[in-house]
């Protein structure tokens, strides 16, 4: 029990750094980097706990009472926030790529080059198949 | 790489920095035994220097003001960087017809959906106010407030359909909203050097504690806070749904978007 | 509390990897709201209540909206022909 919450946010870390390594699709990549964040939530916030202690909110406990750390509770807040703006920055990201390469496979989208096509390995879009195939 | 390659070179990370973390784990104090003597003194000497009961508020609006000042300014900058990138490919016009997948059939909006929105709608705007206002005194404040209110305006969206969302909630609104937000945060900034105060100094009078108007300076942030949060998201969800809209004519090709 | 936190914890391993196990994108969007609610509970647990309602408002209705309509977006557009 003493070192539980360490332990998970290590196995939630590790386990959204296999999703990113192993995903075949661009929008679940960006679900599990948003389990790796959730792993740093719960390693500050149980850094910040104490047994027997109140919310740090003194509306209805006089203030003295043993509570637990406000400073790891503004550092997860502020890191939702963050959080939540950038998984959208990069859907957005994920959508232009769609749009280029037509893909939204890691494994298919190479890099761009300049003045040629843009990146499309093997999965090439269906459109440009029947341009090939017609002429 | 090959997927097989990425995953072995993972493999063997977790190998060569398993021993690390479990030695990392073992050197952490035991959970639950104690706090940092940082939170220590906040919890002491914040409710009489402040006369504020949410310590956390405390932290982000005065104490570590200059954090969320920063926090602020990154929130701008990544929604700006959403609509650049979303409208400089689409452009701005305003189309009201969705995109249909071929062979799907388009249902209609049950009314029961539509009343449940239109009675959820304004109770979640009423409870995200609440939640604003009374950042100092209970749980919550300008992020937790401004999200709700955020995801408010999706109701809007669920019971009237893409048309009456659109004439609710217009871009220019939210670009004043966020912008204003974040203005307001760094005026509340430098407003108190222009008394000969620091940065960000708590120069209004601060109230009595337990009161809904306590926190002097921490209420103006709290509303900055507040009002960039709602237009930043509000305005994430607006992009994004413009997205799904079908493109008025067709784009000629070899046309390059700005 | 020393039955709740520990049971609590355990929950939040369990979501996290079923967000990651969950491959398709359609489905994944319900494993995150879930795991948005079961984090909103852990943190009301460890006493942190502005962060939970933070978390809950982010991680289960801001978030998964953003990914249906990014899924939304994605299959409704064709990719654009470069010439």
């Amino acid at each position: 029990m003493s070192v539980l919450p360490y332990a998970v946010a290590a196995w939630l870390f590790g386990i959204g750094l296999y999703g990113i390594a192993t995903s075949r699709n661009f929008i679940h990549l960006v679900g599990c980097l948003g389990v790796c964040q959730s792993a740093t939530y719960v390693l500050l916030l149980g850094l910040g706990y104490r047994w027997g202690g109140i919310a740090p909110i003194f509306y209805d406990h006089p203030p003295g009472t043993p509570a637990v750390d406000p400073v790891m509770q503004a550092l997860v807040l502020t890191d939702i926030v963050v959080g939540a703006t950038l998984t959208a920055l990069l859907l957005v990201l994920t959508i232009q790529a769609h749009k280029r390469g037509g893909s939204l496979d890691p494994e298919k989208l190479r890099p761009m080059r300049a003045g040629g096509t843009s990146g499309r390995g093997q999965g090439a879009s269906r459109v440009s198949d029947r341009e090939q195939s017609t002429s | 790489m090959s997927p097989r390659v990425r995953i072995a070179l993972l493999a063997l990370a977790a190998l060569v920095l398993l021993p690390g973390a479990a030695e990392v784990i073992a050197g952490l104090p035991p959970f639950g035994s104690t706090i940092a003597q940082y939170g220590e003194r906040i919890n002491a000497i914040t409710p009489e220097a402040r006369h504020v009961a949410n310590m956390v508020s405390a932290i982000n609006f005065d104490l570590r003001g200059l954090d969320t000042l920063g926090e602020e300014f990154m929130l701008l900058a990544a929604i700006t960087g959403t609509v650049v990138l979303l409208r400089g490919r689409r452009g701005e016009g305003n189309t009201g017809h969705a995109m249909r997948r071929p062979g799907r059939a388009v249902i209609p909006r049950s009314e029961a959906v539509i009343l449940a929105c239109r009675i959820a709608g304004p109770l979640t705007a009423l409870f995200g106010l609440y939640v604003v206002l009374h950042a100092t005194v209970t749980p919550g404040g300008g992020f937790q407030g401004g999200v709700i209110l955020a995801s408010g305006t999706l109701l809007i969206y669920l019971g009237e359909g893409y048309a009456g969302w659109r004439q609710a909630i217009h871009s220019h609104w939210l670009d004043a909203l966020e912008g204003g937000g974040a203005l307001l945060f760094a005026l509340c900034g430098l407003v108190p050097m222009l008394t000969g105060a620091a940065f960000m100094q708590n120069i209004l009078p601060l109230g009595t504690f337990r009161d809904l108007f306590s926190g002097g300076l921490m209420l103006v942030e709290n509303l900055g806070v507040a009002l960039a949060v709602t237009g930043g998201f509000t305005q994430l969800f607006l992009e994004f749904m413009e997205e799904t809209r079908a493109a008025d004519e067709a784009e000629e090709p070899g046309e390059e978007s700005a | 509390m020393t039955v709740i936190l520990p049971l609590l914890f355990l929950f939040t391993a369990i979501s996290g990897t079923a967000v990651v196990l969950v491959r398709d994108p359609a489905r994944q969007v319900f494993a995150i709201a879930v795991n948005g609610l079961v984090l909103a509970i852990l943190f009301d647990g460890l006493q942190a209540p502005d962060v939970a309602l933070s978390e809950l408002a982010v991680g289960s209705a801001a978030v998964p909206l953003l990914f249906l309509v990014a899924l939304m977006a994605v299959r409704t557009q064709s990719p654009e022909e470069k010439p």
